[in-house]
């Protein structure tokens, strides 16, 4: 009697068996309140599209795949209640998106320790040689994001005086040490350098010191209404004219577009901004059916149509499936088993088959074969600590707020920039 | 030099938006003897309501009437049904805290599926700057100063000159006092929701105007700033929470030009400190709530 005491008060319920049909879970760890609101529904449509495409193709070896959001406030203090409680409470948890910038450095510890594949929208430094085995990133460091603007100002549009104005969260910081080492290197000046507080009314007084530096353009990551207000006030206080201002691959977002435009006006924001953004073709069987998913996640998310072309849903989207995959592969719902071949899923090994949705992938793994996916966003390149990048496109809004490309940054000029930056 | 007369131009627009805000929180509290940390909850609501209006095509200004319509019709409610019952039990002034809490907390929620997570902006032409030598402000926010200032006068006389402004400064004195001298106790703190909540609902929306830009999250901005302001200028006192207003207006936007903006939060709330160690009743405060009104 003690000993099946003992056992039913063990710690983590077994894994469930990978013949059966018990549902398996998708955690969403994000911000879905407070100032970064904006980044946990890109990511929980993603998740929605995602296990659309698992359950209407077979589920994942007859097991159903559902999301769950796990709201972290944008707050590490928030965060680490909101992740033991995540992995305490649900013992089928398949894999986890999400973990921004905000929360990554207290979170990724904990879904580590959890062996629970993790694909994260963290920018930090830090994880660009992380030890943590269940760790992937599909997107590039911050850094490079911030060595992109400076190539994008430099080299493609040939400003030379930058001012940096940038929220003063942790995520949106990690943008400026890289640029203010890049940009004097190469023969620009940084202007100004402002950290604003995300959550205030108005910014006239930072904006009249900004536009005494008399900068050609503005390097820009202030979530939330920020951004909107800096930049209506920088049309206010410039006579009616705005400074043409280069965002991170954070602005290229159905909320920002809404926020920004709604306060300077679609014109002005078409014409005056531009934004670096991961290289993405938007095309192709993989985003086509990405397309059809997220359109349907709508029945659940009247919103996840609006993130058809926001990179990071494309990506997370890319990492539940090939995690999908890998299950499939090792015939395993167990993630201690199945995390090591979703690198392999995702580069591909000698032979592989191409595939580009899940159901193409799992007809080829029946049929003995092994496949690379190349989704939504295109192909995977996974290094030694799990980070994939695939370089940057130069962006701007049309006037219903998609993204159009509008050039893209040579390896040789991207290589300068990050030597001038100090980066890896 | 030029930096800071903009940015003491650009105080006065922010302290009216404190101002107007400010007085009706504390309002609350000297008359009701509510911490209603709701309030700002309620202005962002207000605000939303105001943009219901003028997203259909309503002048903001004229919008503007149903946010304050909104904020006072659910300051009255919350108060109905939700403070007022605790308050007959004698629940003490924390716990009462804590219930308005619970209520900020649960309106925020209940409004963040209902407008969503996208920020939103007022339809409004924002009019011809006005240039008074370095102070650039446009024709909207002379208006939002001209309006704070005409309420801060209109609060004055109530209190001053009406009847119901006597019966006000009377409850909030000594309720029992003043219902055994017949004065309608109930139906004064009705209408002291009604007011202070219809002050709330124009804060809420000259907030958003003032911002450009805002979302169900903002509300949260505005709480810290009310309280300085009403603290500062003493709990409880009308006049008080004006001072305060001015003080933190101006020193948020003065500190911006002279320091780091980042910093400029933490330098006005620096000062509130140094105040409350050296005149915890604030800087108006006599004996009693709205003393300061008499």
């Amino acid at each position: 009697m003690a000993a099946l005491v003992l056992a039913a008060c063990g710690n983590q319920a077994s894994t469930p068996s990978a013949s059966g049909t018990s549902p398996l879970l998708i955690g969403v760890v994000a911000p879905f309140t407070g100032v970064d609101a904006g980044l946990g529904p890109a990511y929980y449509a993603a998740c929605l599209a995602a296990a659309n495409e698992l359950n209407t193709n077979g589920n994942i070896m007859g097991h159903p795949v559902s999301c769950q959001q796990f709201d972290t406030r944008g707050e590490p203090a928030d965060a680490v209640p909101a992740a033991r409680q995540m992995v305490a409470s649900n013992s089928n948890l398949m894999a986890v998106v999400g973990c921004t910038s905000d929360e990554a450095s207290s979170v990724v510890p904990i879904i580590d320790a959890s062996h629970i594949p993790m694909f994260c929208m963290t920018g930090q430094s830090e994880f660009n040689k992380t030890t943590y085995k269940y760790f992937h990133r599909l997107v590039p460091p911050d850094q490079y994001d911030a060595f992109a603007m400076v190539g994008s100002a430099l080299y493609f549009n040939h400003y030379s005086k930058i001012a940096l104005v940038f929220g003063n969260d942790i995520g949106s910081q990690a943008f400026v040490p890289p640029a203010q080492t890049a940009i004097p290197k190469l023969g620009g000046t940084v202007t100004i350098n402002q950290a604003i507080a995300l959550n205030q009314s108005d910014y006239r007084t930072e904006v009249t010191q900004m536009l005494a530096t008399h900068p050609d353009v503005i390097f820009t990551e202030a979530l939330g209404p920020a951004d909107a207000t800096y930049l209506a006030e920088v049309k206010q206080l410039n006579g009616g004219k705005l400074i043409p201002f280069i965002g991170t691959s954070a602005t290229v977002d159905p909320q920002w577009f809404a926020a920004v435009s709604g306060a300077i006006g679609v014109d002005n924001l078409v014409n005056n901004y531009q934004a670096v953004d991961i290289g993405t073709t938007f095309s192709g069987p993989g985003y086509d059916e990405f397309v059809a998913n997220l359109n349907a996640a709508a029945s659940k998310f009247p919103d996840a149509p609006k993130y058809k072309q926001r990179a990071s849903t494309l990506h997370l989207y890319d990492g539940l499936l090939q995690a999908a995959l890998a299950m499939n592969a090792t015939k395993s719902i167990d993630p201690q088993v199945y995390n090591a071949k979703i690198k392999e899923i995702g580069n591909g090994v000698s032979g592989a088959t191409e595939v580009h949705t899940y159901k193409e992938g799992v007809d080829a793994i029946n049929s003995g074969k092994s496949v690379r996916l190349v989704g939504a966003g295109g192909p995977t390149n996974y290094n030694q600590w799990n980070n994939s990048q695939q370089g940057y496109i130069l962006v701007k809004y049309d006037a219903q707020g998609n993204e159009v490309t509008i050039g893209s940054l040579t390896q040789e000029q991207t290589a300068k920039i990050i030597a001038a930056g100090g980066g890896g | 030099m030029d930096l800071f007369i903009a940015a003491f131009g650009f105080g006065l627009v922010s302290m009216s938006v404190i101002a107007i805000a400010a007085v009706g929180f504390t309002m609350q509290f000297g008359i009701t003897n509510m911490i209603n940390l709701a309030y700002a909850e309620i202005m962002i609501s207000s605000a939303y309501a105001a943009y219901a209006f003028n997203r259909s095509g309503i002048n903001i200004w004229v919008s503007m009437i149903a946010g304050a319509l909104f904020g006072a019709v659910f300051s009255f409610l919350l108060n109905r049904l939700l403070y007022a019952p605790f308050q007959r039990k004698g629940t003490s002034l924390i716990g009462m805290v804590i219930v308005s809490l619970a209520a900020g907390l649960v309106i925020a929620n209940v409004l963040l599926p209902i407008v969503g997570y996208f920020n939103v902006s007022y339809k409004q032409d924002p009019g011809p700057t006005i240039r008074l030598g370095a102070i650039d402000l446009t024709t909207v926010q002379v208006l939002i100063i001209a309006l704070a200032v005409s309420l801060m006068l209109l609060i004055h006389l109530l209190l001053t000159f009406t009847r119901l402004g006597k019966a006000m400064r009377a409850t909030a004195a000594n309720p029992t006092l003043a219902r055994n001298c017949g004065i309608p106790t109930r139906q004064v703190i009705d209408i002291v929701w009604l007011i202070t909540g219809a002050l709330c609902g124009i804060a809420g929306v000259v907030a958003a105007m003032n911002s450009e830009s805002f979302a169900a999250s903002s509300g949260a901005g505005y709480l810290i700033t009310i309280i300085a302001a009403a603290v500062l200028g003493g709990a409880g006192q009308p006049y008080g929470a004006m001072i305060g207003a001015v003080l933190i207006g101006e020193i948020t936007e003065l500190s911006a030009a002279v320091i780091s903006p980042q910093y400029k939060g933490v330098i006005a709330f620096a000062i509130l400190v140094l105040v409350m160690v050296l005149r915890p009743q604030g800087l108006l405060a006599r004996q009693g709530a709205l003393a300061a009104a008499g």
